[in-house]
């Protein structure tokens, strides 16, 4: 069934008719959103050990898609708990903006549940158009602006290669069933045809997930974003991504000759090692982030290019893991972010610890986690990837991994030491708004669930590759 | 029966309710926070003759199963020894803490870190899969970082913290990659396997890369040359923590790692250099930076270097009597220095200052703190009735029989054991006899939980040394057997009669005692080479910091400069390289197809579209390019045409009309073009454009003959009626056969819509 598509999309349009019948919509949008998006999560929660397809086979039901319609669920509910107090701080408080993200989570839904690439063009242009006017949201700053001009420009773009790409596989193969596409692989491995369409696939698709070489848009578009958005993009925006690339290439990924993977592994290593060395070079703390979302994409892929049951469910269990932690850091940020936009360089969390103790120590966690420290959940999702890799013949890549691990750590650490072993001046006054609080308290529970008992979540997700 | 997994468990909760226990209990969470050591160590004795003589005890829960990794702990000889330095250290340090912290407002912080460490330090000796160990490994990194950065107001506490974090995660993650092989190559994490695939791990050509990525992890945990640098520097900790960590513990994870793995990876000639050489040079080098150091802790720090390349020496020679002694050393080694960095503590605290050169006669106003000092002193020099001496007597025997080098090594530790000797002297003539300074504070005696730890630490080691038989042996014993099963019964005496190494121990001690009287001179060359040697590394630490901080920001601002034309253009030249390496082989062999034949219709229409995007490229006017714009489009859609789709050419057609009046409409609001790019800018980005429409063109022109047939047309012309019940065939595939995309493209259309709204309205200007 795809249910849970169907009541998103059915709450987006309640969230719309309210917003243009009531005057006071500030609580009651929200609300419904949320309410909405924990009915589709249950639902699809419920129905996880179905599987199925639905609309002539276009649309895949059950196991694998709900598996991430559940992780769309939990990103949009979180970065709906953070924004609430967020818009009322920047004066954007627009019903429109929740039916936007209710809008973007039934285009990721679509994009992890398609079994026909017009069902994942559709999805991926449901999401991005949401995200576009997402991103330029805050209109009266700048950064918001050309964040969204940018976004938008850059995404045409990519949206352009791999429309033509599924337009090659459509002509060498004369399908637009992903199934039927692969099924020829074998036949096709030689046509140049096929294989260009693949490239620009996997192309748009690398833009997507924001990897390198085409990560340029993100810094950018992370920081002009308002932070809720980005929380939201970064998190939900990149698992869609990573499931399109399950979906369209992991059981079919060793069919394809080795250059595809080896160019797959160079492009994740340029992504670690950029990502992480780029991330070092920054004061401005949602700009870190944005980088280090570039670095975790690199990780991510080493899932995929290790094209085995370790490397898929990797890819899943990191995804997960990244979903909480890294919205757990853009809330602290978001929380803590004046009404001007400013409060987001390093100097300003110097002695956060004294003042801000709870929301110090959650950061502190996340930024834990985000290194990949063990108890918590991102040490998992790396070791996961990383022996995905090695089994899978890839260990120069998942030494690569462990080396900018490292180097990650020092940016992750250095907001620790800031906000632990710093004093600073300056008083910090805004209340914290309780739901937004909720939302990270959440985040935090999660990843310390995660750490301390991964195999829910492994046996979960290694189920949908065995 | 004892579970370890209860005892770690119960030390993070101990850990957790701290702070909460300080507020209640009015500042004595100390109380009850001790009895979390003082139980576990009863547990312990109490255990004492079933772990020593009986059989492993083992405890696995399933954590990972389906990754193979299970939370396993093993209660074996090595980790009860271990663990019974971790909990009675831990008790006597965190009395001692209570007391040199009193009235401190982080007390409860601290608390809950050194509760903390405490619970991962007995986790990483008790675990027994590797995973379980790199876990508690990384957990004992994270805890000790807060705890040396606790005097966070000064930046060398900070700078020192995170040397210490980074040099030491470096090692761990190393550790883990290490761990990953020798998993994959045993088949399993759990250590019992590993140990049964010896020969195998041995034979295979991944060992040496195995062992130096677990050597790197311990060096650097174990603060090895050449990463020694940031122990000393770690001394910015508040003196119970270094009196913990930087004695008893965490330094010594490294060590424990090596002995705990020495059966499966240990014996080969490889382990004996990889280990005995930086142990050796590590040993050396430590007691002889010590001897100039002026401050008490990092005298200590120092000669606690030299001590851990005793240990990894006495662990790479891997003798029988090598690893004997190798434990014995440790047990004395932590009772000393710990007590000692205690007494360090205890003046600083008192006096108000830890320079050597500004203390003296302290033995008048500290008196019991100086009793325990010289205990601890005369255990560290290694002289009778002490238990210091009958370690280093087994430390020279071990020597003599060493299986490579023997002459050298035994000279080596002569020395370093000369230096260790003169050490002690100074640390305990300068500061508690000879003339009083005065000193910062008056100084008097400590509080008797400061007196404690030192006192029973230091008499221990007196008490053992008359008795060590019934004492010491079967403990050592039971560890040894843990690295090596085979061995002998353990005993020990305080008088082995007149051998070479009672000559060698006398020499030794004769030697300290002259460095100390005359060894000004060294003092001097001393303190050049302290400079010299202690720059090495920590300036490569530096710079490589610096370099790579540097790398960082040059690389960031030559690539993302914010320019979207950039951003673009990078993405371009990565596709080139992709498509010219897929154009590559096709150029060579392929065909392309024959271009005769094309009707003059077609060929028009395409050089239309041609010059039609390169007036777009180049018009200076908004509105010549909108307009060359359309004229591409247009011709596009003569294409659709003359290749018999009429619907997709009218659609075409449709949306481009739309295109331009909206743009038409838009157009006198826009700014005046600005040409501002350069002639050189505009040419390479031509050439770049020309190149990648040429390559595409290329592989669809090359590739041209792997087109599949289609059987839509037949498929829905076939298919219409009977099952849609319709006649207009594009209708049909719209509303029927793919109807899911046609709702989707509304949705998209719907979102758009909703966001230029939504723009417009969240114009701040224009809400009220």
């Amino acid at each position: 069934m795809t249910a849970p598509m169907m009541i998103v999309s059915l709450t987006a349009l309640i969230v719309l008719a309210v917003e243009s019948l009531k005057k006071r919509t500030e609580t009651i949008d929200p609300t419904l959103a949320i309410l909405g998006l924990v009915a589709a999560a249950v639902y699809a929660a419920a129905t996880l050990g179905s599987s199925g397809t639905a609309f002539a086979g276009t649309v895949r039901t059950g196991g694998f898609a709900h598996f991430f319609a559940i992780l769309f669920c939990a990103s949009g509910i979180l970065s709906i708990m953070l924004s609430k107090s967020y818009v009322a701080k920047a004066s954007i408080e627009h019903g429109e903006f929740y039916s936007l993200i209710l809008f973007a989570v039934v285009g990721m839904m679509l994009m992890a549940s398609a079994a026909d690439f017009v069902i994942f063009f559709l999805g991926l242009e449901l999401m991005s158009v949401a995200f576009y006017i997402l991103a330029g949201f805050a209109r009266g700053r700048l950064m918001s602006n050309e964040a969204a001009l940018k976004y938008f420009l850059l995404g045409a773009f990519a949206t352009g290669f791999l429309l033509y790409g599924i337009a090659l596989l459509y002509g060498s193969t004369g399908s637009t069933s992903i199934e039927s596409v692969f099924e020829q692989a074998p036949r096709l491995i030689g046509s140049t045809i096929f294989l260009v369409g693949l490239a620009l696939v996997m192309i748009g698709l690398t833009f997507k997930i924001a990897a390198v070489p085409f990560h340029m848009w993100a810094p950018d578009v992370y920081e002009g974003a308002p932070s809720t958005v980005t929380a939201f993009m970064s998190t939900g925006g990149k698992a869609a991504a990573f499931a399109a690339f399950l979906v369209i290439f992991a059981p079919k990924l060793t069919l394809l000759s080795f250059e595809v993977r080896e160019i797959l592994a160079a492009i994740a290593a340029l992504s670690m090692i950029a990502g992480g060395l780029f991330a070092i070079a920054q004061s401005n703390i949602k700009r870190m982030l944005a980088y280090s979302s570039v670095a975790h994409a690199g990780y991510i892929l080493t899932g995929i290019v290790a094209a085995n049951s370790y490397g898929s469910s990797g890819v899943l269990f990191y995804l997960a893991a990244y979903t909480v932690m890294n919205i757990g850091a853009f809330g602290v940020v978001a929380i803590l972010e004046t009404k001007e936009g400013g409060f987001l360089t390093f100097d300003d969390y110097a002695g956060l610890s004294a003042r801000k103790p709870f929301l110090a120590g959650l950061m502190a966690l996340f930024m834990f986690s985000l290194a990949g420290i063990p108890p918590f959940a991102g040490f998992f999702g790396k070791y996961y990837v990383f022996v995905g890799a090695i089994e899978g013949g890839f260990t120069w890549l998942a030494i690569v991994g462990v080396l900018m691990s490292v180097v990650s750590a020092y940016y992750y650490l250095r907001l620790v030491v800031m906000m632990y072993f710093r004093s600073g001046e300056g008083t910090f006054d805004q209340p914290v708004a309780r739901l937004a609080l909720g939302a990270l308290v959440l985040s935090a529970i999660a990843i310390i669930w995660m750490g301390l008992f991964p195999s829910l979540v492994v046996d979960l997700t290694s189920r949908f590759f065995s | 029966m004892i579970s370890p997994f209860s005892i770690i468990l119960s030390g993070f909760l101990f850990a957790a309710a701290a702070p909460l226990l300080q507020r209640f209990t009015r500042d004595r969470a100390h109380v009850i926070l001790a009895l979390y050591p003082l139980l576990t160590l009863l547990l312990l004795i109490n255990e004492y003759g079933l772990v020593v003589d009986g059989p492993v005890i083992r405890e696995s829960l399933s954590w990972v199963p389906s990754l193979g990794i299970g939370l396993s702990f093993a209660l074996d000889g090595l980790a009860y020894f271990f663990a019974l330095i971790i909990t009675t250290i831990g008790l006597l340090v965190l009395l001692y803490a209570s007391a040199y912290f009193k009235g401190d407002q982080r007390l409860p912080r601290f608390y809950l870190l050194f509760m903390s460490f405490m619970a991962s330090m007995l986790g990483l000796v008790l675990a027994d899969t590797l995973i379980t160990l790199f876990v508690f490994w990384e957990l004992t990194g994270v805890s000790s970082y807060f705890l040396i950065g606790f005097n966070n107001q000064r930046a060398a506490a900070r700078a020192g913290a995170l040397q210490a974090l980074l040099v030491t995660g470096l090692g761990g993650l190393a550790l883990l990659a290490g761990f990953i092989m020798l998993g994959n190559i045993a088949g399993s994490y759990d250590l019992p396997r590993i140990m049964e695939s010896s020969a195998i791990i041995q034979q295979s050509p991944l060992y040496p890369a195995i062992l130096f990525l677990l050597l790197l992890g311990a060096f650097t945990k174990s603060a090895q040359v050449p990463f020694h640098f940031w122990l000393p520097n770690a001394m910015e900790a508040p003196t119970p923590v270094s009196a913990y960590l930087h004695s008893a513990t965490m330094v010594k994870a490294g060590i424990y790692l090596l002995a705990r793995l020495s059966p499966a990876l240990g014996g080969t000639e490889l382990w004996h250099y990889a280990l005995s050489i930086p142990g050796a040079i590590t040993m050396l080098l430590g007691a002889f930076l010590a001897f100039g150091q002026t401050d008490l802790k990092r005298l200590l720090a120092y000669s606690t270097i030299s001590a851990l390349g005793t240990l990894t020496l006495l662990l790479g020679l891997y003798t029988d009597d090598a690893v004997k002694a190798a434990l014995i050393f440790l047990f004395v080694h932590s009772l000393y220095k710990g007590a000692l960095f205690m007494i360090a503590g205890s003046v600083d605290h008192e006096s108000g200052t830890r320079d050597i050169r500004a203390l003296g006669g302290l033995y008048l106003q500290m008196p019991a703190t100086a009793a325990a000092a010289v205990l601890a002193a005369l255990s560290m020099a290694g002289l009778p009735p002490l238990l210091g001496f009958i370690s280093k007597e087994l430390l020279y025997e071990a020597k003599l029989q060493a299986p490579v080098a023997a002459p050298f090594v035994t000279a080596a530790g002569v020395c370093a054991n000369a230096l260790i000797v003169a050490l002690a002297a100074k640390f305990v003539l300068m500061t508690f006899f000879g003339q009083a300074h005065s000193t910062p504070k008056q100084p008097h005696e400590a509080p008797i939980l400061m007196r404690i730890g030192p006192a029973l630490l230091a008499g221990f080691g007196l008490i053992a040394g008359l008795l060590p038989d019934q004492l010491a042996s079967r403990l050592i014993e039971g560890a040894v057997q843990a690295v090596r099963p085979e061995i002998a019964p353990v005993h020990f005496s305080l008088w082995h009669g007149f051998t070479d190494v009672l000559i060698l121990s006398t020499l030794t001690v004769g030697a300290g005692i002259a460095l100390f009287r005359w060894g000004g001179w060294l003092l001097v060359r001393g303190e050049r080479m302290r400079v010299l040697a202690s720059l090495g590394p920590a300036r490569a630490y530096d710079s490589l910091l610096r370099g790579t901080l540097r790398l960082a920001n040059a690389l960031t601002d030559a690539i993302q400069d914010g320019t979207l034309r950039h951003y673009l253009l990078l993405a371009l030249i990565f596709l080139c390289v992709l498509l010219g390496a897929a154009a590559a082989p096709l150029l060579r062999h392929g065909t392309l197809p024959a271009m005769s034949g094309i009707p003059f219709h077609e060929a028009a229409t395409a050089v239309l579209i041609a010059l039609g995007a390169v007036t777009v490229a180049s018009s200076k006017s908004r509105f010549t390019a909108i307009t060359a714009l359309g004229v591409v489009g247009f011709g596009v859609s003569l294409i659709f045409l003359f290749y018999g789709a009429p619907d997709l050419a009218l659609t075409q057609f449709s949306i481009e009309t739309l295109s331009i009046v909206l743009f038409v409409l838009v157009l006198p609001r826009l700014p005046k073009l600005l040409d501002t790019s350069s002639l050189s800018t505009r040419i390479r980005d031509a050439l770049l454009s020309s190149l990648l429409g040429l390559l595409v063109a290329l592989l669809v022109l090359l590739g041209a003959d792997a087109h599949a047939p289609s059987h839509l047309q037949e498929f829905f012309g076939e298919y219409s009626v009977p099952f849609a019940h319709g006649r207009n065939v594009v209708n049909v595939i719209l509303v029927d056969f793919r109807s899911l995309d046609t709702i989707g493209e509304i949705t998209v259309l719907l979102v758009s819509a909703l966001g230029v709204y939504a723009l417009m309205r969240s114009w701040p200007g224009e809400r009220q």
